[in-house]
């Protein structure tokens, strides 16, 4: 995945260093903004005579524009046990480095927040453009087995600057809805792109019959299951109807989730990040 | 139900029987998150039945190693038939035929007569109590009352070694008494008397066999297999001077026994026919109804404890190769 994301903000930046998106600052751009006295931007270059004439202070008009701004762009990353099943781990460290490289080659700013069972500071990363910190941090994620739950995604939000980011929420939301929604709300101030992982495997591609016995990657519970055709249709209709839920209480919050599997490249993402701007 | 088991100290391992309930014995299979696997009654009905079944296998096991058995038992039971005691006749002219010659291809001895027809007479008895009781110079204690007839078969067989010495009855009677002392008084007593021969009684004995004959309520029949040419029970002497107890000991003991105050039969059996017809006899005369003890011998429950284990495990193998990991 050494592709880009291709993303865009359907909203203006409010950072005042020039980048790529379209921002909230006036200043050097090509999109015409509004009219501003002389005094107010004193660039006699851009004095629009006609508007000055029609001006019924008789003031000078000048043109101001619109200048593109950077945008901080992070990953929220659910490092709990369940995100280390099967080759979750891999994806989640493949598109960390996607979308460091993306934000890189956009001017853009990039930071990681890592939420385990408490938030550990070796999972932060600040935005930041130095590639080389993101790459040793994916080194360092691969290397770890996570454990744990997810209950430090509340807390890893307050990690987030004041100023309105652009947030990849990166969960397979394997916990309850009431904190999903906690954690949601606690990001309103941000703009939320929510990838829910989930591998074929855990609700797809189950044997028709057999006997297994599941234990529970974050609470080590176990049961047995006698696998049925039944069963598997059941499992597969309670993961469908999670998936409902899941998107309702997204929408909720004003953001379309994506749901990927292992099997999805890159362009499922950008296709979804092209759409939400559209 | 009395279970006991052999070695007390093995039934700690029944603790082991615990260890299903910490481990399940599959190797998991990681989940993400359980709670989204909706609740199955038919698997949790097939996960609990697998556990009970590996506590029930290690239960089994220790239980079988610890010899599990069921103790010996009596049981009170009613039925028809008699108590009866064979008193045979173990002097070495029962190994002769009914010819009074050694027996030959043609014909049998007495004695191998007398237990082919009275192993059969025990197989038709099938709720008597029988005890055997043998005699010769002494008596010989066989077999006690019981109602298991593969013993007594085996105890009427175990007289074709042969045959001992000269032939005491008196003594052989109150032996065969004897066998009597512990049971009540149920049913009807019955001593049959197998001999070939006869002796004189002492006076003292007879004074005994008389009073126990008495206090026993016993009944007796003689079966005299009279070998061609002896003197007989009913023979009257011919001459005065043989009316004694030495001479005719035969015609004497009939006296003594007519003469003891309870029932009496005797019969003279001069052929393996005449046998048969006396056995026969008797067969019909004693068929009261009778309370007798039961006893049921001990019985080993290790091989049911293994075998249900065994079962069980295959049970357990089977659902191991349906196990599916991830």
């Amino acid at each position: 995945m050494t592709d880009t994301l291709h993303y865009r903000l359907p909203w203006q930046s409010g950072s005042v260093y020039p980048g790529a998106h379209p921002g909230q600052m006036v200043g050097a751009g090509q999109l015409f903004k509004r009219h501003e006295p002389l005094i107010a931007s004193p660039d006699p270059r851009r004095l629009d005579l006609r508007a000055s004439v029609l001006d019924p202070f008789s003031g000078y008009r000048v043109r101001v524009y619109q200048q593109h701004s950077i945008v901080n762009v992070y990953l929220i990353a659910d490092l709990s046990a369940s995100m280390g099943y099967a080759d979750k781990q891999q994806i989640l460290i493949r598109f960390l480095l996607t979308a460091a490289h993306s934000a890189f080659a956009y001017g853009d700013k990039f930071g990681f927040i890592g939420c385990t069972e408490h938030m550990e500071p070796r999972w932060v990363l600040p935005a930041c453009r130095h590639s080389g910190r993101v790459s040793a941090l994916a080194k360092q994620l691969a290397s770890v087995t996570f454990s744990g739950s997810a209950n430090g995604l509340q807390q890893g939000v307050s990690f987030l600057p004041a100023e309105r980011s652009l947030v990849f929420l990166l969960s397979d939301c394997h916990f309850s809805l009431a904190r999903l929604s906690a954690v949601l709300a606690s990001l309103q101030g941000h703009d939320v792109i929510p990838l829910v992982l989930w591998h074929q495997a855990e609700y797809a591609a189950l044997p028709n019959w057999g006997l297994i016995a599941f234990q529970d990657m974050e609470n080590r519970a176990t049961r047995t299951l006698f696998m049925r055709p039944a069963l598997r249709q059941k499992i597969t209709a309670a993961y469908r109807q999670r998936q409902d839920q899941l998107k309702h209480v997204f929408r909720t919050f004003g953001s379309e989730p994506l749901f990927i599997t292992e099997n999805d490249s890159l362009q499922t993402i950008n296709r979804h990040l092209q759409q939400r701007v559209a | 139900m009395n279970l006991a088991v052999n070695s007390p100290w093995v039934l700690s391992g029944l603790l082991l029987a615990l260890l299903p309930l910490f481990n399940n014995g599959m190797r998991p299979s990681p989940a993400p998150w359980l709670a989204l696997i909706p609740d199955d009654a038919l698997s949790v009905f097939i996960a609990c039945g697998l556990r009970l079944c590996a506590m029930a296998v290690i239960a089994g096991l220790v239980l079988g190693m610890a010899g599990l058995h069921r103790t010996e038992q009596s049981r009170e039971r009613i039925g028809h038939g008699a108590h009866i005691v064979l008193l045979l006749d173990r002097s070495s002219s029962m190994d002769n035929s009914f010819a009074g010659s050694a027996p030959n291809g043609a014909d049998e001895s007495k004695a191998t007569a007398a237990r082919r027809l009275l192993t059969d007479f025990v197989k038709q008895r099938q709720s008597d109590l029988i005890g055997v009781a043998e005699y010769s110079t002494a008596p010989l204690f066989v077999m006690p009352l019981t109602e298991n007839k593969a013993a007594v078969q085996a105890a009427i067989a175990a007289t074709a070694t042969p045959a001992l010495g000269f032939t005491h009855v008196g003594k052989g009677l109150g032996m065969a008494l004897s066998l009597f002392e512990q049971p009540s008084v149920t049913g009807s007593r019955i001593v049959v008397l197998v001999s070939d021969g006869a002796a004189a009684i002492d006076h003292d004995s007879e004074q005994k066999l008389r009073l126990w004959f008495k206090q026993q309520q016993v009944r007796l029949y003689w079966i005299f297999l009279r070998t061609a040419g002896s003197p007989g029970i009913f023979d009257q002497p011919e001459d005065s001077r043989d009316d004694n107890a030495g001479a005719m000991p035969e015609r004497y003991l009939h006296k003594f026994f007519l003469g003891l105050g309870s029932s009496y039969q005797a019969y003279e059996a001069e052929s393996p026919d005449a046998l048969k017809r006396a056995i026969a006899d008797i067969n019909q005369l004693e068929n009261l109804p009778m309370h007798y003890v039961e006893r049921i011998p001990k019985q080993d429950l290790s091989t049911l404890c293994y075998s249900v284990a065994t079962l069980l495990l295959l049970i357990l193998l089977g659902a191991k190769f349906c196990e599916i990991r991830r």
